[in-house]
């Protein structure tokens, strides 16, 4: 019996159709949802910080995203693993505090050597992260590779206070004007 | 006479339809009437009192009323589709507007350097070949026009809020997006229906403008929908600024530029499928060798259009992540990375099918058969590159297996699932594509020039040197840091256009005066037309695909960082169901364009015969245009060019 050649075709259609359906079904399915409202109380200690810092720095800041931990080889932007320890040295005057506020509410202002600019504003959208996630975040980034200082009364040079670095830079200068 | 079922078939439809209207009507009708409140006994006189339930009733509306009433004027933000939920009506609809809206502006372009050729070369079989494309065109336009207006009217509906936000900062764009529609569809219309009637340079200089007209139109609304994408021109609170910075955002050009070249091949594949199906219910040998021709030159503008497409790509990608390298990350590594692999699956395929077109094409042409040893190396290396670009950082493993590769990518395959092996897999892809073409091109070609031999070594270095420049650049990415490895891949690039280019050069000035075999047209087997109709279905099945990428980009935004989508489908679905919506799209379009090739096949058979012989009889001897790859060269003692040896292969079978 010789198939008419328009249900040929229609065969045609539907098979390489369902083949390409198929191949869509057989890689990983993931449902990506918008960032929930996180609720931070003031009160809590670092260590809960750090854990929220954590799932912030998994989900809704999307840092995960761009930024491994514990990764070596032909990276795209710099693994995180032991930053806290790196932090205090990537430029004079400042503390890891400092320089983890820079790179999150001033990303461009310092560049890692060996990649491009390219980290969003973290306070502003698409991102979009609250002063108080932010301080969460940089709990859980002191955490990696050192230990935590930051507590949700810190004030930031980007939330009314003032840069560690600079205030101990003052401090020590004036000890030796005494 | 052989019209006459057609008619009858119209005839049929309409009364169908209207029929069906009268019924549907009339049931309607009947279900209100059955579900309306009717009193248990008898109709409730005047003087009888109301029932306790009446009054009730009765209240609530009057308390309804008033609410009413006394409720002030809110915007809704959203309003819900039934079923299938607001975004799944507006993606469904919007990319049948699009599918349709690409083949409309693609193929003017190429019927309008068809004709340009028949008028250069007073070959009238170009002529009518033209025309033949153009056919298609009437009804695609009125179909594109529906699916826009859908899409406006259900935009209005049902993202109300949304779509105001889009007029307050495009509405200066309206009027000429408008303007332009008319005079798209005055210059479509008198293009086709003064076909003949006009004289070939006012007919041809119509054929520009819309082009011209059309390209304007997708241009605009190109603005309205990278806007969204890669927000430009207005404040952090969406305050307009400037129209023009929102009109010229990052990727507004790159898509002008992706755009207008994949629907040259997204078009040329869906004529070369219109050619296909003719071909395939051609009646003799005549019919056979038109629509082979005319299915071999749609394939030959989709694949010049697949050639290029990749570095637009490139370029698209690459103001993405210059816009938004979140964005950028969440295409290439986050949600979306996926979607890669399933891309690959397609546009490997397309390589595969274009090539194997042209091997079994090659089989209409004497003398071809010194090229049949190059075939399977080609294969092989097709094959390779497939494989390479559709293989996967990160495997789906079970837990155990992740344990015995020590993470999720594969101790061995896994450095193939990085860029630079696939920056590598595909412009190696492109090369060898383009190397089939041109043994395709060379085969009915014996050059006659003295340095013919220089030539061909000439063209084996360059091909050599290109495949080592990005093979090793390829090598040397596993090695640098990552912004000197994004930065190989221009010199990938570079090397593969410039030896397309120094190689279509050498052999267009050593194939002149060559000698030239037979084409046999029509003499082809018939896998190389369901080949066709598969290029088509899988380019309209990726430019669904693709769609879905560009859009979902935005993730929980209408506008990327500045209206933030709060509707119930704020998520961004698996790619699972995106797949399954993007084959619903392809089959609901492939429906209508079968339509559209009906009735496009109504009227042309009769008259092709005519035509064919006819334009046989006025170019007894060969033309001056080559149809076959690599453009349409002068070949002015060429013979047995396309349409010359279709005529042949008619007169041949009219004398036998």
């Amino acid at each position: 019996m010789k198939i008419p050649v328009t249900l040929q075709l229609v065969i045609i259609t539907l098979a390489l159709t369902g083949f390409y359906t198929m191949v869509g079904q057989a890689v990983p399915q993931k449902e990506v949802h918008p960032p929930e409202v996180i609720e931070i109380p003031t009160t809590i200690s670092t260590a809960e910080m750090v854990e929220i810092g954590k799932s912030i720095f998994e989900g809704k800041g999307l840092c995960s995203t761009c930024h491994t931990i514990g990764k070596s080889g032909a990276l795209r932007f710099p693994d995180l693993a032991g930053i806290a320890e790196r932090a205090a040295t990537r430029k004079p005057g400042y503390t890891a505090l400092d320089y983890l506020a820079e790179s999150l509410y001033e990303p461009d202002a310092y560049v890692v050597p060996g990649f491009n600019p390219g980290m969003p504003v973290i306070n502003k959208p698409p991102v979009g992260l609250t002063d108080q996630e932010i301080l969460t975040v940089i709990a859980y980034l002191e955490s990696l590779g050192g230990e935590p200082t930051v507590t949700m009364e810190t004030k930031l040079v980007y939330t009314g206070g003032s840069r560690e670095g600079e205030a101990g830079g003052d401090e020590a200068a004036e000890a030796v004007a005494e | 006479m052989k019209r006459k079922p057609g008619v009858l078939l119209i005839g049929l439809g309409v009364l169908a339809f209207v029929a069906t209207m009268i019924g549907a009507f009339r049931l309607a009708v009947t279900f209100d009437q059955r579900l309306a409140f009717h009193p248990p006994i008898s109709e409730r006189g005047e003087a009888e009192e109301w029932t306790p339930r009446q009054e009730a009733l009765e209240q609530q509306r009057q308390e309804e009323e008033e609410a009413a009433r006394t409720k002030p004027y809110e915007e809704e933000e959203y309003r819900a589709f039934p079923k299938v939920g607001s975004r799944v009506a507006i993606w469904v609809v919007a990319q049948l507007h699009l599918l349709f809206a690409a083949f409309v502006l693609a193929v003017p372009m190429f019927a309008v350097v068809i004709e340009w050729i028949g008028i250069r070369t007073g070959d009238k079989r170009y002529d009518a070949l033209a025309y033949e494309f153009t056919k298609l065109l009437s009804v695609s336009f009125s179909l594109t026009a529906t699916f826009g207006a859908g899409l406006t009217f259900m935009l209005i509906a049902l993202y109300p809020k949304f779509t105001n936000y889009l007029m307050h900062v495009f509405s200066p764009t309206f009027l000429p997006y408008v303007l332009l529609f008319f005079a798209e569809a005055g210059f479509l219309y008198t293009y086709y229906y003064g076909w003949g009637k006009f004289s070939p340079k006012v007919h041809l200089f119509l054929g520009i403008m819309l082009n011209v007209v059309g390209t304007g139109i997708m241009v605009i609304a190109n603005a309205w929908l990278t806007f969204m994408m890669t927000p430009n021109g207005v404040s952090e609170s969406g305050a307009l600024i400037s129209t023009w910075d929102a009109v010229s955002n990052y990727t507004w050009m790159p898509i002008n530029i992706h755009r207008l070249i994949a629907n040259v091949a997204y078009g040329g594949s869906v004529a070369a499928a219109y050619a296909a199906y003719q071909f395939l219910q051609a009646k003799n040998d005549a019919e056979r060798a038109h629509y082979d021709w005319m299915g071999y030159i749609g394939n030959f503008v989709a694949i010049c259009g697949l050639l290029p497409l990749p570095f637009a790509g490139y370029w698209l990608a690459s103001e993405i992540y210059a816009f938004s390298q979140t964005m950028g990350l969440t295409m290439m590594g986050g949600a979306f990375s996926w979607l890669f692999i399933i891309q690959a699956v397609l546009i490997g395929n397309l390589f595969l099918f274009a090539n194997w077109y042209l091997w079994l094409g090659m089989g209409r042409i004497q003398g071809a058969e010194r090229f049949r040893a190059f075939i399977w190396p080609l294969l092989t290396i097709i094959t390779i590159c497939f494989a390479i670009w559709a293989t996967p950082r990160s495997i789906i493993a079970t837990t155990e297996e992740v344990q015995a590769m020590g993470g999720s990518s594969h101790p061995v395959l896994g450095y193939l699932g990085v860029m630079s092996a696939k920056n590598t897999a595909v412009n190696i892809l492109i090369l060898t594509t383009y190397v089939s073409f041109l043994l395709y091109r060379r085969s009915g070609k014996i050059p006659t020039v003295k340095w013919a031999k220089t030539g061909n070594l000439a063209q084996a270095i360059i091909f050599a040197l290109s495949a080592a420049t990005v093979i090793g650049y390829g090598i040397a990415g596993y090695r640098v840091d990552a912004a000197t490895r994004i930065g190989f891949s221009r010199p990938q690039v570079g090397a593969v256009l410039l030896a397309m280019l120094l190689v279509t050069v050498i052999d267009v000035l050593m194939l002149r005066g060559a000698k030239t075999t037979d084409t046999r047209w029509g003499k082809i087997r018939p896998l190389s037309q369901y080949l066709l109709i598969m290029l088509a279905v899988t380019f309209t099945w990726l430019m669904g695909l693709m769609g879905y990428l560009r859009s979902g980009l935005r993730l929980h935004w209408h506008v990327f960082g500045v209206v933030r989508d709060t509707s119930p489908d704020a998520f961004t679905p698996t790619l699972g169901f995106a797949t399954q919506v993007v084959s619903v799209t392809v089959l609901i379009f492939f429906g209508l364009i079968g339509f559209v090739f009906w009735l496009a096949g109504l009227s042309g058979k009769e008259s092709h015969a005519g035509e064919e012989a006819a334009a046989h009889a006025a170019h007894p001897s060969p033309v001056g245009f080559d149809p076959s790859p690599a453009g349409a060269t002068p070949m002015s003692s060429a013979g047995g060019s396309a349409p010359a040896a279709s005529a042949a292969t008619s007169s041949r079978i009219e004398t036998s």
